[in-house]
């Protein structure tokens, strides 16, 4: 199989997943985001040869600008095309903040270079997104819990808490979006 | 947290994805950003007499400056999305400032050469780039408040391309307040306002666009 085939068999698997989850399938959704990790994780992991330890960092990092860039997807676009787009913007940025000299490695050249692929466990990143949790404004904090970890729909969670249901959608994406930006205070 | 229960966490109650994202945020920032402009331009240089709207002067620089907007706004809208096209947007904002040249020098070819210079120059020459840039200014910060919101990832580009796009809101704005009728000195110094726009975005886009 060449890379190509390897890469339409990726879109071709997840392009109807991926426009079932736009349209608001959560099932369809959580699949999509499980074969878009696998995906990114081999995509960095050949371009950060030089920065094995910030490996799944970056991967729940895109992970994260993905879900609340959503809306900026066009369907009649590869979905992949788009994935990557963001990776790489990510990418681009990890390097900066570690500084100019790095960004100016070829990524290729390292691969060469270090013969040798990194392990690395699936899974398991350096900075604790649970941790970076706790550290949001309470109403927000609150917010995300309940319906994102605890499952509780919009309605419900409103009804626990008193506030209005789009105040509490309005609360999970703020957080969300403070927790991708402390992301990026956490690693300089 | 493992990236497993991270994609638990984003896909739970995750609910439909926001549309017309581009549209929502762009649609205000130019509303604005013209509504500011044309004020500014009206309430602080005042507006040309009406009977010069009888000469065509006027109606190029308008529709120089709203092709060129529309133009823009569409590259901009999809300089927005990743991995989104962006060569016929640019070629239609670049074709847009050719065919003012052409027109600019064609009607340059029609006047005697000894008052060529006087034609281009006008009698506004210097104030006109400055006004259309400072017009341009409320354009600029709602196109960047709107490329934030969205997910840009060539900011540079992106910066330009607002830039051209408040540069080309602010010509508009000013259109209604310059008495120069030549088209060639709409193509030399109007032009020149808009491209100091684009690059004063094209400046501030990477440090102010990333996220």
């Amino acid at each position: 199989m060449t890379l190509d085939d390897a890469r339409d068999d990726f879109e071709s698997g997840l392009k109807p997943l991926w426009l079932l989850a736009q349209a608001g399938d959560e099932t369809a959704y959580r699949e999509a985001l499980r074969r878009i990790a696998v995906r990114l994780r081999s995509y960095l992991r050949r371009r950060m040869q030089s920065l094995p330890d910030d490996l799944e960092d970056l991967v729940q990092e895109t992970l994260l600008a993905l879900h609340l860039q959503r809306g900026t997807h066009d369907p009649a676009l590869p979905v992949s095309n788009w994935v990557l787009a963001i990776a790489r913007h990510k990418l681009v940025d990890l390097w900066r903040r570690r500084g100019r000299q790095e960004a100016l490695h070829d990524p290729l050249d390292e691969l060469e270079d270090h013969a040798m692929p990194v392990a690395v466990e699936e899974g398991s990143a350096r900075r604790d997104l649970g941790q970076l949790l706790q550290e949001l404004p309470e109403a927000q904090r609150r917010a995300i819990v309940l319906t994102k970890i605890e499952g509780l729909s919009v309605a419900e969670a409103a009804q626990r808490t008193g506030a209005s249901e789009s105040a509490i959608k309005v609360q999970v994406h703020r957080g969300l979006k403070r927790l991708a930006a402390k992301v990026k205070e956490e690693s300089p | 947290m493992k990236t497993e229960s991270l994609i638990d966490m984003l896909a739970c109650q995750a609910g439909p994805a926001p549309r017309a994202m581009a549209a929502r945020r762009l649609t205000p920032a130019v509303a604005g950003g013209l509504a500011l402009g044309v004020a500014g331009a009206l309430g602080w240089i005042g507006p040309i007499p009406a009977e010069l709207y009888a000469d065509p002067g006027p109606w190029i620089k308008l529709g120089y400056a709203g092709l060129l907007a529309a133009a823009a706004l569409w590259w901009v809208a999809r300089l927005g999305r990743p991995a989104a096209p962006v060569a016929a947007p640019m070629r239609a904002a670049g074709a847009v400032v050719v065919a003012m040249g052409l027109l600019g020098a064609a009607a340059l070819l029609a006047v005697p050469g000894g008052e060529r210079m006087d034609t281009v120059l006008g009698h506004s020459w210097a104030e006109c780039p400055v006004s259309v840039l400072l017009l341009s200014l409320p354009t600029l910060a709602g196109a960047f408040w709107a490329l934030r919101g969205l997910a840009p990832t060539r900011l540079r580009l992106a910066g330009f391309a607002a830039g051209v796009l408040a540069g080309a809101v602010g010509a508009f704005s000013y259109a209604l307040s310059c008495d120069e009728l030549a088209p060639s000195f709409v193509a030399v110094w109007y032009t020149a306002g808009i491209g100091a726009a684009g690059l004063l975005g094209a400046l501030l886009g990477p440090r102010l666009l990333r996220w």
